[in-house]
C-alpha cells in the first residue's frame, strides 16, 4: 500500500491539472473566505466560514480529485495492473487514495489553523478535528461511490458536480439559515449534520452530547455510499 | 521437477449474459513447458487467460493455480508473473518507478535496473512511460512480468508491436528462464512463435477446444501440400492431384517424404520440369484456416 502511495504521490504533483483542482483552487477559495470573513461573519457566524473551508477543500481537494483519479486509472487500465499484482483491492484502494486525504487533511488543518489565530480560536477544538474527520470520511465514501458510475477523467467534470455543489450548498443553507426551522431535513441531507456540528464546534453555545449525536447522519452516508460503491466499483473499463 | 500440473482447468464456462463464451474447457499445464492458448477471434482464449490469471470470476468450473484459487492473489502471485495485452501503465510515473512499483508489490525480490536492462530499456529508465513508444511499452510489460523470475509467467500477444530484434531479445530472455525451470502461457496471432516454441497448444475455437496436444499431434491432423505445374502436354502425375485455378497441380499428402521423392523420380524419369515446386510440413496456420473456413 506505501508503494503504491509513494507513486501517488509522484504523479499527483507532476500533473499539473490535478494540481490546480487539489490545491490552487480549495486554497484560493479559503483564502478568500479568510480574507473577506468580516462580511461572512456579519451575513453567518466564524463556524460557517470554518464548515465553508472544510467542504470546499472536501469537495475540490478530495472527492473531485479521488473520482477523477480513479477513473483516471481505471481507464487506462492501471488499476488492473495493480490488481495482477499480490496486493489485496483494500490496499490498492487504500495506497490510491491515501496521498489525496493526507494532502487534505494537512490543508484543512492548515487553513483552519490560520483562521483560528486571525478571527479567534473554535469553542471546542476536539470537536471542530471530529467535524472534520466525519466530513472527509463522509466525501471518501462519496468518491468511491461516484467512481463507481464514472467512466473517465473527462466525465468526472460532470459525475462530480452534484456531490461537490450539494455539499456546498448545504452547508452555506445550514451556515447562514441556521436549524430552527427544517432541523431533521437540514441533518439528514449530505453533509448537513457536519455543517452542524462545526458550527457548534467553532460558534460553541450547544451541549457535547447534543453535537456528538450529529455524528451519526454522517456515518449514516458514509455506509451508504460505501454499500453503493461495493456494488458499483469497477475495476476495469466497460467493454 | 515435480510433475504437479501449475495449472488446471476442469470444465470452465464463462458467460456474459446470453453470450456463452467459452464451454466446458478443461486443461491443464505442467511444470517447465510453454503451452500456447491460440484461436480464432472471438475463441474465448482472452476470457479463458484473464480467468486463470485470477482477473475474471468463472460462470462454473475450477481452476487451480500452484493448487490454489488464482483469486487468492497473496498465495499464487509472488509466484506468477503476468504480461497484460494492454499496458496499464501510469504516463506520470518513469520507467524505473513502474516496474519498481509492480515488482514491490509482487512480493518478489528483484532488481529494478536488472530487469530493465533485460529488456534492453537502460537508457530510458528515467524516462516518463507517456513518452515511450508502443513497442517500448510492451518490453516494460515484460520486464514487470520477469520481475523476481516467477516459476509462472503469462504472455499474452508479448511481441505484438515490437520489431525483430526486440522480437528476438523478448525470446531469449524467454528461453533463458524456461532453462531455469519457468512456466510460460502464451497467446499470440504469431503462429509461427507457437510452431517453434510450444510444447502443447490448446486451440480453441467458439469457446471450445478444437484441438489439443503438441504441434505435431496438431498439424498431422491436416494434410502436407505439394504443389508444382507442367508443361502441356505432359502424361498425369502419379499422385492424385487437383488443378488449381492458375492452372498449377496440388497434391496433399499424409506422406510428405515419400509422396515428393515419388513426384521428383517420375519427372525424372518423363524428362518433365516441375515449375514453381513447392511442397512442406503442414503448418498452424494450415489448422488455423482449415478451422475458419
Amino acid at each position: 500500500m506505501l508503494a503504491i502511495a509513494r507513486t501517488e504521490l509522484a504523479q499527483i504533483f507532476r500533473n499539473r491539472l490535478v494540481l490546480v483542482t487539489s490545491f490552487v483552487i480549495p486554497v484560493a477559495v479559503s483564502a478568500f473566505f479568510l480574507y473577506r470573513r468580516d462580511v461572512f461573519t456579519e451575513v453567518a457566524s466564524g463556524g460557517y466560514i470554518a464548515a465553508i473551508v472544510m467542504f470546499t477543500v472536501g469537495a475540490f481537494g478530495l472527492y473531485t480529485s479521488i473520482v477523477t483519479t480513479l477513473a483516471a486509472r481505471r481507464q487506462n487500465l492501471f488499476l488492473k495492473r495493480l490488481r495482477s499484482t499480490a496486493q489485496s483491492d483494500a490496499g490498492i484502494l487504500a495506497g490510491l487514495v491515501a496521498p489525496v486525504t493526507v494532502l487534505a487533511l494537512v490543508q484543512l488543518a492548515g487553513i483552519l489553523i490560520v483562521f483560528g489565530l486571525v478571527a479567534g480560536r473554535p469553542d471546542n477544538p476536539l470537536l471542530a478535528v471530529l467535524a472534520v474527520l466525519a466530513t472527509v470520511a463522509m466525501m471518501l465514501g462519496l468518491a468511491l461511490a461516484t467512481a463507481g458510475v464514472t467512466n473517465s477523467p473527462e466525465h468526472a467534470q460532470v459525475t462530480t458536480l452534484p456531490v461537490s455543489l450539494g455539499v456546498i450548498g448545504v452547508a452555506s443553507w445550514i451556515g447562514i439559515t441556521g436549524t430552527e426551522q427544517l432541523e431533521l431535513v437540514k441533518r439528514l441531507l449530505p453533509g448537513g449534520a457536519a455543517t452542524e456540528l462545526m458550527l457548534n464546534a467553532w460558534n460553541g453555545g450547544v451541549a457535547l452530547s447534543d453535537s456528538l449525536f450529529l455524528l451519526a447522519p454522517t456515518f449514516a452516508w458514509v455506509a451508504l455510499a460505501v454499500l453503493f460503491a461495493s456494488r458499483m466499483f469497477r475495476w476495469e473499463p466497460r467493454r | 521437477m515435480s510433475t504437479t500440473p501449475v495449472i488446471e482447468v476442469e470444465r470452465l464456462n464463462l458467460k456474459y449474459g446470453d453470450f456463452h463464451a467459452v464451454k466446458d474447457l478443461s486443461f491443464e499445464v505442467r511444470p517447465g513447458e510453454l503451452y500456447a492458448l491460440l484461436g480464432t477471434n472471438g475463441a474465448g482464449k482472452t476470457s479463458t487467460l484473464e480467468t486463470v490469471e485470477g482477473h475474471r470470476v468463472a460462470t462454473s468450473g475450477t481452476i487451480r493455480v500452484f493448487g490454489r484459487d488464482p483469486r487468492d492473489r497473496e498465495a499464487v502471485r509472488p509466484r506468477m508473473g503476468i504480461m497484460l495485452q494492454e499496458s496499464g501503465f501510469s504516463p506520470d510515473l518513469t520507467v524505473r518507478e513502474t516496474v519498481g512499483l509492480i515488482g514491490t508489490l509482487t512480493r518478489r525480490t528483484d532488481s529494478a535496473d536488472r530487469v530493465i536492462d533485460v529488456v534492453d530499456l537502460t537508457r530510458k529508465a528515467t524516462t516518463l512511460v507517456g513518452q515511450l513508444s508502443g513497442g517500448e511499452k510492451r518490453r516494460l510489460d515484460f520486464a514487470t512480468a520477469i520481475y523476481g523470475t516467477p516459476e509462472l509467467i503469462f504472455l499474452d500477444e508479448p511481441t505484438t508491436g515490437l520489431d525483430i530484434q526486440s522480437r528476438d531479445h523478448l525470446w531469449t530472455a524467454v528461453d533463458r528462464m524456461r532453462e531455469n525451470g519457468t512456466t510460460v502461457v502464451l497467446t499470440t496471432h504469431y503462429l509461427e512463435e507457437a510452431q517453434q516454441r510450444a510444447d502443447r497448444v490448446g486451440l480453441m475455437h467458439q469457446g471450445v477446444f478444437h484441438h489439443e496436444g503438441t504441434v505435431a499431434e496438431l498439424t498431422r491432423t491436416l494434410p502436407a501440400v505439394i504443389k508444382f505445374a507442367l508443361e502441356t502436354p505432359a502424361p498425369a502425375p502419379p499422385l492424385p492431384a487437383v488443378v488449381e485455378p492458375d492452372g498449377s497441380l496440388r497434391v496433399e499428402t499424409f506422406e510428405l517424404q515419400k509422396d515428393l521423392r515419388l513426384l521428383l523420380t517420375w519427372a525424372e524419369d518423363h524428362a518433365l520440369d516441375l515449375r514453381d515446386l513447392s511442397a512442406g510440413p503442414t503448418r498452424l496456420d494450415d489448422v488455423f484456416r482449415a478451422i475458419e473456413s
